[in-house]
């Protein structure tokens, strides 16, 4: 039973509800760090751990908080969570603190742990909606590593820091800076909403 | 009235309970993070002076001869650091931050020049905003090391210490190659380092012949 509920809630958050080609949420962050691989995952992590912590503690909190003041609790939660991941970088990954620079801090900002906060964690037990967040972290994480993945390749010839394209290679210029990670956004959507719409194709032609 | 009370009560006590965390959390980092810019700052300013450490040279290794090859003074309101020689008993040059607007925010660099002020050993821009890959790209080697060397004759009225040229265009002792595509930071960096050492290069001339450093 609990595996297959895991299962659902990966499989939401990955894919059917994921937040940032389904929903278009935390696009800000997605268009700015996806250009090195290596700031992309730690992003991603961090945003994991943010989603994760955040919902399982306002589930937790879910039966004493007065309503009123349901959302004053849940940024106070995000932002200590988010401080916390500030401080751990600064502390352990100073390089790659200073090249995430102020969007680790607008984590607090990001759309997607509030509105797990709000859609699911405050009217669910600890463990889902810890699930829950991971989840849709997850889906996060992947959807910017793919992006960044391309744009890595694509605007220095590397793969975290490796150099993979021959030594001939050109950089693109323009993958690096903030429009094509709008490309890439859209493109990605579009690639996605066709592998759906095809998965979806034959069962319309049952009806 | 009740509702309200606990209300107001709820949030103090998760307030306090989170802010302590968050708070102790730095505390505890606190010596780390400091010790971490600081060691960025040692290497910074042994890179600019032209101080060369052996490859894969351990923090420890970077503290050790920045303690043993730098001396910390001051220049006016900012600081100054004075190179030393293997002794640690001739200068070998000097220090210094200089900052300024870049296109997107501050641009932060170290300028290091010889004992007599009169070239530049180094430069190094280790902090800004610039778009990667364009403006982003001073601090790239290329881009850094074609200040080392260049006189620091104090230009006429009216005139800069460097002016930026389209690449491969520059001439002459004052001239560099500018970044193609950045012309904004190119500008702005043109502007504030001439007005950065247009303050600094007197005051440590001033300073040498006073000899207070």
């Amino acid at each position: 039973m609990a595996k297959i509920r895991t299962r659902t809630f990966f499989r939401k958050g990955v894919w059917e509800e994921n937040p940032v080609f389904r929903q278009i949420l935390g696009i800000c962050s997605a268009l700015a760090v996806t250009n090195l691989m290596t700031n992309t995952l730690i992003m991603g992590l961090g945003l994991i751990f943010v989603t994760a912590m955040s919902s399982a503690t306002v589930s937790a909190l879910r039966k004493i908080t007065p309503e009123r003041t349901r959302m004053m609790v849940q940024v106070l939660i995000i932002a200590s969570y988010v401080m916390m991941v500030d401080i751990f970088l600064k502390a352990y990954l100073p390089d790659i603190s200073e090249a995430l620079g102020p969007y680790v801090g607008l984590i607090i900002t990001n759309c997607i742990i509030m509105g797990r906060c709000e859609g699911f964690a405050r009217n669910n037990p600890v463990w889902p909606a810890f699930l829950d967040g991971v989840a849709s972290g997850v889906g996060y994480a992947l959807v910017l590593l793919v992006i960044a993945t391309v744009r890595e390749l694509l605007g220095f010839g590397t793969l975290f820091g490796m150099h993979v394209m021959p030594s001939g290679w050109v950089p693109w210029t323009i993958m690096i800076m903030a429009p094509a990670g709008f490309f890439m956004l859209a493109l990605f959507i579009w690639v996605a909403y066709e592998l759906e719409y095809k998965k979806t194709q034959p069962s319309h032609g049952d009806k | 009235m009740k509702g309200r009370l606990f209300s107001t009560l709820y949030m103090f006590l998760l307030s306090l309970v989170f802010t302590s965390v968050v708070s102790g959390l730095n505390v505890i980092h606190q010596d780390r993070i400091r010790l971490n810019e600081e060691r960025k700052r040692q290497a910074l300013v042994l890179h600019v002076l032209n101080i060369t450490l052996e490859p894969h040279a351990t923090d420890q290794d970077v503290s050790r001869t920045f303690s043993r090859r730098v001396r910390a003074a001051t220049l006016g309101d900012r600081p100054l650091y004075v190179g030393l020689d293997a002794d640690a008993s001739t200068v070998v040059g000097y220090a210094f931050p200089v900052s300024g607007p870049g296109f997107w925010g501050p641009i932060e660099a170290m300028v290091a020049v010889d004992p007599q002020g009169q070239r530049i050993l180094g430069i190094a821009f280790y902090r800004h905003s610039e778009t990667p890959g364009l403006g982003g790209r001073i601090t790239e080697n290329w881009f850094q090391r074609q200040f080392q060397g260049r006189p620091l004759d104090m230009p006429a009225a009216g005139m800069r210490f460097f002016y930026f040229k389209p690449p491969g265009t520059a001439s002459g002792p004052s001239e560099l190659d500018a970044i193609t595509g950045a012309t904004e930071t190119t500008k702005r960096l043109e502007k504030f380092l001439d007005e950065e050492l247009k303050k600094t290069i007197p005051l440590l001339l001033e300073q040498k012949k006073l000899q207070r450093v």
